[in-house]
This record gives structure tokens, sequence and C-alpha cells, in this order.
């Protein structure tokens, strides 16, 4: 691939853009999808594995990545498991990509639904929020890394400021027994933490555009650090001030967390609309660079214009935005996507990787041979 | 060539004015003068008020049971331009209560908006007032679940109970008050008295209901027009019901062992003088650790403070020595023990719930235990030995050395 010398991003833009596509929906539902499976308030300790568990998995995108500097995944998997196959699964992480993108603007909807445009059609705060998002993207990769460079810090401050205001009303007891009924529920919780750090699959495409491609694996590492150490503090807020009785019967916890104080004095007294604000942001960069690493798929496998792909894709992801019915239907589907990319992405590039190095290794030998 | 380039000017022009059609603002926006903002619930038992009876007569309406008679405090349009000027309008209240008698909480809500020209939105709800004997026929399941689910109630709001009808305590004497600020207010007196427990907000309480166990709601009764907190109301693990009523003095042992105070005051008898001596609490700490013996749970409570000589009737010219310290404290200890004892009883023999956080205590303590017998904690309360220590220590004397 030939890629324009602008189109170069440093390694901070790389990590940058692996935590604004990791952190999405996630925050808001993390705690209670968690405490679900778990049932104890070890939740925090799930996110910290699944943190774990998840650099594992960025550390072995990035490595097979190394091998193929300026390619993107579409374009080296074809060379490793030939045309045809390698393309099918191309196709499969545009199609994942896509309905990441639909799964996070639906999120969204129902969220900003219910506590900030009750009565504004859904249909019309998506299609304003897609075509700002398509602004973005036709410009390419680095004005996306510029805005993400900006975006992340505002989340980051404000997302501390409004939920560690909670502490107040933390009761550490709720935090406790830690491990109380063992290690067993802890592991219960893990399935749902991976799911939260889906995302960091983005830095398959990322190398590709990285000035020093070699600091990849620097990138995705600090890129998931930094949303898990925003998980942590969620985990720990939502779980210490509702308890982990109260987290699981609430919809969108964080939310709550913070709308369980209001502080009188200061300028406000009520910060949800805040995190909210925030919050979209955040999907705004999850959807963009979904829609954008579909797009770059499609461009890179059939060879056409990434824009005509990126415009074509836009009522693609609407229509698939249309889909759930109801909320059950929207976190089965959220399920579904999430167990995807379990596959896609923890066990293809595991298999690429070993692929390559055996090639590697047989060419290797048949050089050898040869001399 | 050139007319394409023309045709695409003329399409970007056009869709530029299309986006000036999104950028008018908010869609579907509600002028804040054309809405009434509710502040304070109260939930009773069905009692129709005289307006709505006659309305009843009058007109006809859904069939419904008549099981809880709502309470809505409205807040007034102008009121907080009212406050600021003294003097102005003082004939009219700073709101208004209006009731409505039906079972949907939501249905009943939705009702004012056939009798008000402004519809009613509950952003800035700060309390809720439970009538104790409708909590003893409904469970907090019931009755709060609307507040929970709905989109607009935040969780930060308080929940309170009340002995007497709900509706009262949402009333006020002069003009200048609105009772449920008022109620909020008065939450907030926690560092002067020992009588106000921690606020309980709706999502603290989702937890505790959740986890079926049992708790304390502040009570607060009224009289004509004015308030009083007394005691609390004890709201049953597994049923979510209300239980029973604390009195103040019980609720006092209660708090003690807990060890929540934030300030307050013991009120003991010095033994040589029977005359009156007053500790000022300034700290207080309470460490429950929980045994087990088998299947047998116990506990014991260590509660410690720190606080002040504030109030000593006794009469004698000596400075006051160590020998009167250590008298006083014993005193202090003395009536803190008989408050516990009391307190302790009632919940654990009378009641039969744990509503201290014994139960808390052994989970952390010792989780395997707690899973056993989680399901009949309040049972195994109930049978389980509960010993208690009182340590005072009185640091100083206020600003007089003598007696």
């Amino acid at each position: 691939m030939n890629i324009n010398p602008k189109d170069r991003i440093n390694t901070i833009q790389a990590a940058v853009i692996v935590s604004n596509f990791i952190l999405g929906s996630g925050i808001l539902t993390l705690s209670r999808a968690t405490a679900e499976k778990a049932g104890t308030p070890d939740v925090w300790i799930s996110v910290l594995i699944g943190g774990l568990i998840a650099i594992a998995a960025g550390v072995v995108m990035a490595t097979l990545n190394k091998s193929y500097p300026e390619q993107t995944v579409y374009q080296y998997n074809r060379i490793i498991v030939g045309r045809w196959f390698g393309g099918f699964i191309g196709l499969l992480f545009v199609c994942y990509f896509c309905m990441t993108a639909a799964y996070q603007v639906r999120t969204l909807t129902e969220v900003t639904g219910l506590f900030l445009l009750e009565g504004t059609p859904p249909w019309a705060s998506v299609m304003v929020f897609m075509w700002v998002s398509l602004y973005l993207m036709v410009g390419g990769i680095n004005p996306i890394a510029r805005l993400f460079e900006l975006i992340l810090p505002v989340t980051i401050i404000i997302y501390l400021l409004v939920t560690l205001m909670g502490l107040r009303i933390l009761d550490p007891n709720n935090l406790r027994p830690v491990l109380g009924q063992g290690i067993m529920p802890v592991l219960a919780g893990l399935k749902a933490t991976v799911f939260s750090f889906t995302g960091l699959e983005v830095i398959l495409i990322l190398t590709a555009f990285m000035k020093h491609p070699n600091k990849s694996v620097k990138a995705v590492v600090y890129g998931i650090v930094m949303p898990m150490g925003i998980y942590l503090i969620t985990a720990v807020m939502a779980i210490g001030v509702l308890s982990v009785d109260g987290v699981v019967t609430r919809t969108w916890p964080t939310l709550d967390l913070v709308r369980s104080f209001e502080l009188t004095g200061l300028i406000f007294e009520r910060f949800e609309s805040l995190l909210l604000v925030i919050w979209i942001m955040q999907i705004y960069s999850t959807f963009t660079i979904a829609i954008y690493a579909a797009s770059l798929g499609l461009s890179q496998l059939f060879n056409v214009k990434i824009q005509k792909c990126m415009y074509a894709l836009l009522p693609i992801v609407f229509i698939i935005w249309a889909i759930p019915k109801n909320i059950n239907e929207l976190s089965a589907f959220g399920d579904f996507i999430g167990n995807i990319s379990l596959y896609l992405f923890g066990i293809v590039p595991i298999v690429l990787l070993l692929l390559s190095k055996w090639k590697k290794g047989s060419t290797e030998e048949t050089d050898e041979a040869e001399s | 060539m050139k007319l394409n380039l023309n045709l695409a000017r003329c399409l970007l022009i056009g869709m530029c004015i299309l986006t000036l059609m999104l950028q008018t603002g908010c869609r579907s926006k509600d002028e804040i003068e054309d809405l009434s903002i509710y502040v304070g619930m109260g939930l009773d038992e069905a009692k129709k008020t005289e307006l709505e009876t006659k309305l009843d007569k009058l007109g006809t309406h859904e069939i419904k049971k008549n099981l809880i008679t709502f309470t809505l405090q409205i807040v007034e349009k102008q009121s907080e331009a009212k406050g600021g000027k003294a003097g102005s309008d003082q004939n009219s209240k700073p709101y208004i209560n209006v009731s409505e008698t039906g079972d949907s909480l939501f249905q009943l809500i939705r009702e004012f908006t056939s009798q008000m020209e402004r519809p009613v939105i509950g952003h800035h709800l700060k309390v809720i007032v439970i009538n104790e004997q409708l909590a003893g026929h409904f469970s907090m399941h019931q009755l709060l679940d609307f507040f929970l689910r709905d989109n607009d109630i935040r969780p930060s709001t308080m929940v309170l109970m009340s002995s007497g009808p709900a509706r009262k305590t949402l009333e006020a004497k002069g003009n200048s008050i609105i009772p449920s600020f008022r109620l909020m207010g008065m939450i907030d007196n926690r560092y002067r008295t020992l009588k106000i427990i921690p606020p309980m907000t709706l999502s603290t309480l989702q937890g505790k209901m959740h986890a079926k166990s049992s708790y304390l709601l502040q009570n607060v009764i009224a009289a004509e027009g004015e308030v009083k907190f007394s005691g609390a109301a004890v709201i049953k693990g597994n049923t979510q019901k209300f239980r029973g009523l604390l009195s103040e003095e019980e609720l006092l042992g209660v708090t003690w062992l807990t060890g929540k105070g934030k300030g307050g005051l013991v009120k003991s008898y010095d033994e040589k003088t029977k005359q009156i001596i007053t500790y000022e609490v300034k700290t207080m700490k309470s460490k429950i650790r929980s045994h087990i013996d088998g299947d047998d749970v116990s506990f014991d409570v260590d509660i410690e403070s720190e606080g002040r000589l504030i109030e000593d009737w006794t009469t004698s010219s000596a400075p006051i020595d160590d020998e009167f310290i250590e008298r006083a404290e014993r005193a202090a200890e003395k009536e803190i023990t008989r408050l516990i004892q009391l307190g302790l009883y009632k919940i654990q023999k009378n009641y039969k719930t744990d509503v201290v956080g014994f139960g808390t205590r052994l989970n952390i303590e010792h989780p395997k235990q707690w899973q056993k017998i989680k399901q009949d904690w309040d049972n195994v309360f109930s049978e389980a030995p509960i010993t208690y220590k009182v340590k005072l220590n009185i640091t100083d004397m206020g600003a007089k050395k003598s007696h």
C-alpha cells in the first residue's frame, strides 16, 4: 500500500486511537455486566485480569504486524493464508467493524433517548451523528488522530472529576470481602470485562500508518492501560457507591452513580450531563474509527477509493442500527459482537502469527539450502 | 465540465442551507415556565381528599383500586423570587400540595395533567415520605419501583417514613417555607445530634432492597405544620415491609452500635450528687467483630468515643480533677450501655431485624459462613449472642475549668 507521508501518525497518536476505540458503550454498563456474572464485589479484580489478557492479545497483534510493516491486516493476511481465504477473513473483519459501529450508535440512542433527548426521534440524532463522523473520516487517519488527541484528555479529566466526586458517598464495606468466595467469581466476571476491551484490534490496521511501526507494541500497551485505569475506577466507584446488589438492578450503573449525588453550592449541582457529553464523544470516536477501519478494508479488498466505501457503508450501518427491537435484543446483539470479536481477534491473530513465523522459517530454510 | 462544477456548487449550497435547519436548537424543548416542578412526594393509605370526592361525584373515572393516596408538592413558579423579597405577597404559600388516590403511581402522576395547566416533572424531586401503615401493606419494591425506573427522578432522592399521614409532613405553617426543602435541611443537621440517621437515598435503598437486607429509615412526625425527626422505621429484609418503629432512645442505642454518628450528646447523672452531666460527642467509632464456632455466630462490639464535658450541674467550687472526669465518663458510659441495651433488644428480640450491619461484618470476616446462612440471616441474628463494650474519653472541659 502506498500511503501518503502526511497520513502518518506517531506512536502516541496510535495509542490514543486504540484508547478511544476501546472506550465506548462499555463505560456505562461494564460494572453491571461484570457484577451479574461475578456476583461478588471482586469486579475490579476481573477488570484488572481482563485488561492483562487484552494487553497479551494486543502484543500478539502488534508482533504480527511487525513482520509486515506498511501493510494492514487486510493485505498481509492474504499473503499468509492465501488470496481467497485471506479475503474472506478480511470481509469478516469488515462486517465486525460495521456491527460494532452500529451497536455503539444504537447504545448511544438508547441512552440519549432516556436521559437527554426524550422525544427526539432516534433517527434524527443518529443521522446528524453519522454525518459529522463521515465529515471527519473523509479527511483520513491524520485528522482522526489529531481530533482524538483532543478528545481523550478531556474525557479523562472530566470523567475522573465526575466519578471521583462520588467518593463522598462511597461505602468501603460495599467493596468487601475481597475474594470472599475464592477466585471463581472473578473468572466468571472475566468474560464481561474482556468484552469491554474489544477495540484493541484496531492496531492491526493502525500499524500500517505509524511512523515507527516497530513501536506498535508500545502503542497498543499504552492504549489499553488508559481504558483499563478508567474501567478500574468505574468498577470501584460503582460497586462502592451502589453495592453489588444495587449495580445489578440498574440498566446504566455508571450514570446512576453520577446521579446518586448532588453537590450544592457549586456552579453545577448535577454532573450526569457532563458525563454524557464525554461519553457521546467517546462513542463518536469509536464509531468513526470503526467505519474507517471497515471502509479501509473494503477499499483494500476491492481496490476502490476509501471515500466511496465510507459513503456506501453509512446506510448499511444505519440499517444494522435499526435491527434490534428492544434493549434486550440490543444487549444480546452486544454479546454476539463480543463473542465474534473473541474468535476473530483472540484466535485469528495467533494463528496468523504462527503461520507467518512458520512460513518465514521455511523460506529461510530453503534460502539456506539454496545457498 | 463547467456545468458540473456549478451543479456541485448548487448542491453544496443547498446542503449548507439544509444543515441550518438542524441548527435550530432543541427539538422537544419544554420551557421551565410551562412546567410544574415537584420537589416532594408523600405516599399514604387511600383516603380521598374533599376535592377528590367532589370531582369524583361530578366526573367519571377509570377503574382503579383505591390503594394509595399520593401527594405531590409542587413549587410555585414565583417562589424563588418571593423568598428574596421580604414583605411581598405574604398571603400565598410558595408551594401547593395536590393529592390523588388510586393504585399505579405513574397513572396518578399523569392524572395531574388533566387537572393542571402545566405538566409535572420530577427532575428536582428531593424527598419521598412514606406512611408507615402503607409500607406495612406494600413492600418497598412495589412502592418505589416507579421512582427507581423513572428517568427524570434521580437516585439521589431521599426516602423518609412517617408514622402519621405523610401528607402532613409536607405542610408548613408560614408562607416562607417549602416543606420538602425543610426536611432536606434537617437531614443535614446530623453533625449536631445523634437522633438523625445517615440519609437513605434511592441509590442506597435499591442495593439493600435487592440484597433483602433490613434497614432503618428516618421517621418524621408532623403536627400543626411543624415537623420533627423522631426515631426510625425498621424495614424487614425478607418482606421489605415496615416492621416497627424505634423510639428515639432505641435509635440512639442503634446509632452507638453502628458508630455512624457525626456529633451529638449524652446526658447522664453524676452518681454522687445526682446532678446532670452532659457529654458532647466529638468522635465516635464502633468496631464489630464476628466469631464463628461451628454454626454458631457471635459478635462483640467495641465502641469508643472522644468528647467534651459541656454541661455540669454539680455545685462545687473545686476545680475538676481526674477523679471527677473518671466519674463523668463512667456515668456517660452507663447511659450509653442502657441505650444500646434498649435498642439491641428491640431490633434483635422484638423485630428480629439486623439493621446495624452485623451481617455485613460477618460477610467481610467469614464470607463462607455468610453464604450458608444469609438466606435465614434475620433469624440467625435474633439468636446470636452480642456483647459490647463502651469506652468514653473526655478530652476537655470547654472554656470553664472548674465545676
